[in-house]
């Protein structure tokens, strides 16, 4: 099973701030599919990775053209803070 | 006849012989709507004056109603789809009141189209689950019986539409989420080919899976919608520039006879008995109308489940970085830095099951694991790809339950996570290799709940797979809808 510095190590690397009882559900959950998903290592499989998904005719050049996005306002709208134009946050750098 | 009993095609139908206008139907549904939403938690908004002002603006187009193939039609949106002006919460606490700045392509076609939107359906937060059960917004019921899941993630436009809240809804499917929910709701849900539809404006979850399909009573109907809203959209560079041709039209005069069906038996072991049993009963079906079956073999197909979990978390994990509590969605109150800004937001925002998905991402990806993780189920996933295109190869569709089972109580499945999984082990091939697959319903089990049939078809041959189907459901005969709701 996935210790608890484990997943602390995981969650922090996936910005998830977790409760002590989260920590232990998901030591858990995590192993429970990680030990199942490794069944996989048991296929023979070819060495090049290529997988096509997106359809051949889906890609292609296009004209580079600029359209004006008129949507400022709806788009800060929906802003947690904000100040004029601006999202606000709190400080990057802390003083010492 | 109650007009939310009607079907897109008999609608279309009663507009041309003017029994009714589109304010009429958009009234008519409101009320089931307000009705009936209580007990089945299925949609999450609704907008009654915007989507009234909508419907009149077509009462005054009624003389164009031949020229729109969805005239006057509501039609349920997901709540992963932006709607301009409409909420959309993706079932998370992390978008709570977040307003769509646009609408997405899908469904901007579909209301040039002239159709209209109903409502915002309930779905699992970011369209991770199987049950509905993961929505921040409580779960959505099934209309057939209350105590049991509809299916997800799509569990509110399944329920929705088998409730007659609405005559068609939008869902995605990433591994399932249209047709199992379809299934288990006794509707037709189709999960086209990848690229098929536009996602512009649909909320990403795992962006090589993800797909947007239709849901409806018939067959018809939800090809009616998909071909309305298929096609190239310059706003999503996986999108196919291949037209669309019209499905609804060629599935009438299509026969049967001489198909070939292909069945994986060695799949289906661990359905359950009244499943299979009306899985044979729809291949004999088909078989008595010319349709030859044949044994195929889909040998990687086993290990769908583990691929699937590996490379839709990891996609998430990527996709999902973005609810970080900058510029829009849930931010934490009490936060000194932003390093705590983004943990906190994440951690509060977010909830159970999409955290455990983005931690298996985040561990998939991390250093040292790529290879034997993310790596690893490429490849087989290109060996599931391979094994479609083989079987492909020799028949035109491959058939299998949708689900292994019918609608499982609340709650059943959600203490372990792999047990909730393993409900979408018909589906999830699917969309790793990228074909198109439909859920049609093929009877009912000793309980009186829906079973459903599945259908895959080739890679952009939606026009044999949805014509197969259509002919399927005609040999099958009227589907019950379900009862005792009002």
């Amino acid at each position: 099973m996935l210790n608890k510095e484990e997943v602390l190590k995981i969650a922090r690397l996936a910005r998830l701030n977790l409760s002590e009882n989260e920590v232990s559900v998901y030591q858990k959950h995590l192993t429970r599919v990680l030990d199942y998903i490794t069944e996989l290592s048991k296929v023979e499989t070819p060495k090049e990775a290529f997988v096509r998904h997106i359809p051949g005719d889906a890609t292609g050049l296009r004209e580079d053209s600029v359209k004006v996005f008129s949507q400022t306002e709806a788009l800060l709208d929906n802003a947690p803070l904000k100040e004029g134009q601006s999202f606000l946050l709190p400080t990057v750098l802390e003083q010492e | 006849m109650d007009i939310t009993a009607h079907t897109i095609q008999s609608l279309l139908d009663g507009y041309q012989k003017k029994e009714f206008k589109p304010s009429e139907v958009a009234a008519a549904y409101l009320a089931q709507i307000k009705k009936t939403n209580g007990k089945l938690n299925a949609f999450l908004q609704t907008r009654e004056e915007e989507t009234l002002e909508a419907a009149k603006k077509l009462d005054a187009k009624m003389s164009e109603a031949d020229s729109l193939p969805l005239f006057g039609i509501p039609v349920g949106v997901k709540d992963n789809f932006l709607v301009k002006g409409w909420q959309c919460t993706a079932g998370s606490k992390v978008l709570e009141g977040y307003r769509s700045p646009y609408t997405a392509t899908s469904v901007e076609k579909l209301e040039n189209a002239g159709a209209f939107v109903i409502g915002k359906l309930n779905c699992d937060e970011f369209a991770m689950g199987s049950s509905n059960e993961n929505s921040a917004y409580g779960p959505v019921r099934n209309p057939w019986d209350l105590e049991r899941v509809p299916g997800g993630s799509s569990g509110g436009s399944s329920a929705a539409v088998a409730a007659s809240l609405c005559p068609a809804s939008l869902g995605t499917d990433t591994g399932g989420s249209i047709r199992q929910p379809a299934s288990l709701c006794g509707i037709v849900g189709i999960k086209p080919s990848y690229g098929r539809v536009s996602r512009y404006g649909v909320v990403a979850y795992a962006s090589s899976l993800d797909q947007v399909g239709p849901f409806g009573k018939t067959v018809w109907d939800a090809s009616r919608v998909l071909e309305a809203m298929a096609g190239n959209d310059p706003m999503d560079s996986t999108c196919s520039k291949s037209s669309v041709p019209s499905y609804t039209k060629t599935m009438e005069s299509f026969s049967l006879s001489g198909v070939k069906i292909g069945v994986a038996r060695s799949w289906l072991e661990g359905v359950d008995p009244e499943v299979k049993k009306s899985f044979e009963e729809s291949l004999k079906l088909m078989e008595k109308q010319g349709a030859k079956l044949k044994d195929i073999e889909l040998p990687h197909a086993k290990y769908s489940l583990s691929t699937y979990y590996l490379i839709a978390p990891s996609e998430c994990s990527s996709n999902l970085a973005r609810y970080d509590g900058v510029h829009y969605g849930y931010r934490s109150k009490e936060t000194r830095n932003m390093d705590e800004l983004y943990s906190k937001s994440r951690g509060e925002g977010i909830g159970k099951e999409v955290k455990l998905r983005i931690m298996l991402g985040t561990y998939a990806l991390s250093s040292g694991y790529y290879d034997a993780y993310y790596m690893k189920a490429n490849q087989v996933r290109r060996l599931i790809q391979q094994d479609f295109e083989k079987a492909f190869a020799d028949c035109q569709c491959i058939a299998s339950p949708t689900s292994p089972t019918t609608a499982f109580k609340l709650g059943e499945k959600t203490d372990d996570p792999l047990t909730m999984y393993l409900s979408d082990i018909f589906t999830l091939p699917v969309n790793l290799a990228g074909v198109g697959g439909i859920s049609v319903p093929s009877g009912l089990d000793s309980k009186g709940l829906p079973i459903g049939l599945q259908l895959m078809g080739k890679a952009f041959d939606e026009p044999t797979l949805l014509s197969i189907a259509y002919q399927y459901e005609k040999l099958r005969g009227a589907f019950p809808l379900p009862k005792g709701l009002n």
